[in-house]
């Protein structure tokens, strides 16, 4: 079997005293979507988070193609590839898409040839090119979703996270992210994803895990998941 | 645009040789053009606005009243500048880790801090103010001053049309963002806060000399640190030209109120900040923006 892509063993995070996940393990294989599903306070947002570099983990260790990246700065992490898209967006609301995706591009790595990346993130969303010169912080929920992915391109990561990305967003806005997020698999990139609207979630995910309280409670194929008696009753409602 | 601002600058400082009165106002002026414009660096790009800018001018102040006359006196500029940049290296990391109005209020007492320490070494000392003799020609004085000014307006452009600029306006913007594209938040800051404590430690330097006179009370006066952020506010964070603009209407306005009615000197400070606050929130600059526009 070849090494995955992000390899996650023990994981532990804390915010001051208050643990939150406890040994968390979990991979990532190349090409693949995988999902975490669970209930709000799971710890799904701070396991991106620590992936991420923006919590640091109290134990375990976190490895990225192979190599050791726990302690890693999270703009190293960045450079070497692995991209969050946060939960929230977080576009720079007082800047226009253009310079949201530029500044998305900073990293040194991303830096070489990020003209054409922007070309390209151009054509994969035609919406952001209409509205270049738009000041992020005054266009729909949807709209900065598909601002914070071609922001995260920008950096052309192998490995995108992708904290909550149909949070708050219309029925029609849900079902266009996961059509992206299809596209971009397709394409050849690497996703976790972290999702409460986990019918949507399973039926895409290669791979799947379900948390609860910090911990790991199912995992499997995504398929698997979905058939399983524990996940239907407690998170399809059936 | 800049280097003709810069060059205005440079150029009313020439037939200024032929007044004192004109060369102390022009000395003024470029003063607080070099102070408003390394504030800029840090607090406009980033956000974080210092309230404890006189710390650096104080530092500068005081190493380079302890080196006069034991090195020629631009060697004790240049040392005034590298003592409140490493100043800002090491107070860097702990104070720009707080926010908001957190970090004004931390800038600002540590700044009195310092101002009471080095006090109260001073008294210990048995010293009471230090004179200063045998300083450079006022001229001389006033060249290095201009001098800064330009360096600190070139180099508040360098700023903002850089990556690091860049870098430091997604951090104003929002700081996590920022951290998840890739933006060495952390690092970025602290060069920001060394690059706008250099210029001012030479500044305080070059006061001292003109003065002649150094006394802590004086020499890190916060009033120094409400001035520049009144001029940069007042003459709009947004751009390049703001400080300058902010620096050259107050330290004129000063001028008026000094001669005339210096009591009432802070009394119009505030009044003013108060105002461009409610009504012109982008500053001078933003209302000579406005008006090109329209005609």
């Amino acid at each position: 079997m070849t090494v995955p892509m992000l390899s996650v063993t023990g994981l532990r995070a804390a915010y001051g005293p208050v643990q939150v996940l406890f040994d968390v393990d979990f991979d990532v294989a190349a090409g693949s979507v995988t999902t975490l599903i669970g209930a709000n306070g799971a710890g799904k947002t701070t396991i991106m988070k620590s992936v991420a570099g923006l919590v640091s983990a109290t134990g375990g260790t976190i490895r990225f193609e192979g190599r050791d990246i726990t302690r890693t700065a999270s703009h190293d992490r960045v450079d070497a590839g692995l991209c969050l898209i946060p939960e929230g967006r977080l576009v720079f609301p007082g800047m226009t898409v253009e310079q949201n995706l530029r500044l998305g591009a900073i990293a040194p790595r991303a830096r070489a040839g990020h003209s054409g990346m922007l070309q390209e993130v151009f054509r994969r969303f035609p919406r952001l090119e209409e509205r270049r010169a738009q000041q992020a912080g005054l266009m729909s929920g949807g709209e900065q979703q598909m601002l914070a992915l071609g922001r995260g391109l920008m950096a052309r990561p192998r490995l995108i996270l992708m904290d909550e990305p149909t949070l708050g967003l219309a029925p029609v806005m849900v079902k266009q992210v996961f059509e992206t997020i299809e596209e971009l698999r397709t394409a050849g990139f690497t996703i976790l994803l972290a999702e409460q609207n986990a019918r949507v979630a399973l039926e895409l995910a290669d791979r799947a895990y379900l948390l609860e309280n910090g911990r790991v409670a199912l995992s499997g194929p995504g398929s698997d998941l979905l058939g399983s008696p524990e996940v239907r009753r407690a998170y399809l409602g059936m | 645009m800049i280097l003709g601002v810069a060059l205005a600058v440079f150029g009313a400082a020439v037939p200024a040789f032929g007044s004192p009165y004109l060369m102390g106002v022009v000395f003024q002026v470029a003063m607080w053009i070099a102070l408003a414009q390394s504030w800029s660096m840090l607090s406009a790009t980033t956000g974080y606005l210092s309230l404890g800018h006189a710390v650096f001018y104080g530092v500068g102040a005081y190493v380079c009243v302890l080196l006069t006359g034991t090195i020629p006196f631009e060697l004790a500029l240049l040392a005034a500048a590298a003592a409140a940049a490493l100043f800002a290296a090491l107070v860097g990391m702990p104070v720009l880790r707080v926010r908001g109005p957190y970090f004004v209020i931390l800038t600002y007492g540590l700044s009195e801090l310092v101002r009471h320490v080095v006090m109260r070494i001073e008294s210990a000392l048995g010293s009471f103010g230090r004179m200063i003799f045998d300083v450079p020609a006022t001229e001389v004085l006033l060249w290095w001053m201009v001098g800064l000014a330009v360096l600190a307006t070139l180099g508040a452009y360098a700023i903002r049309h850089s990556r690091f600029g860049a870098g430091l306006a997604a951090i104003r913007e929002d700081e996590v963002a920022a951290e998840t594209v890739g933006v060495p938040v952390t690092r970025l800051k602290l060069l920001a806060f060394i690059a706008s404590a250099a210029i001012p430690g030479a500044v305080g330097g070059l006061a001292l000399l003109r003065t002649s006179y150094f006394e802590p009370a004086q020499a890190f006066d916060p009033v120094i640190s409400f001035t520049i952020v009144t001029m940069a506010l007042v003459g709009g964070t947004e751009t390049v030209r703001g400080p300058i603009l902010g620096a050259v209407g107050f330290a004129l306005l000063s001028e008026l109120l000094w001669s005339s009615l210096p009591q009432l000197y802070m009394i119009v400070l505030g009044v003013t900040l108060i105002a461009f606050i409610l009504f012109v929130p982008r500053g001078l600059s933003g209302l000579v923006g406005r008006i090109g526009r329209a005609g």
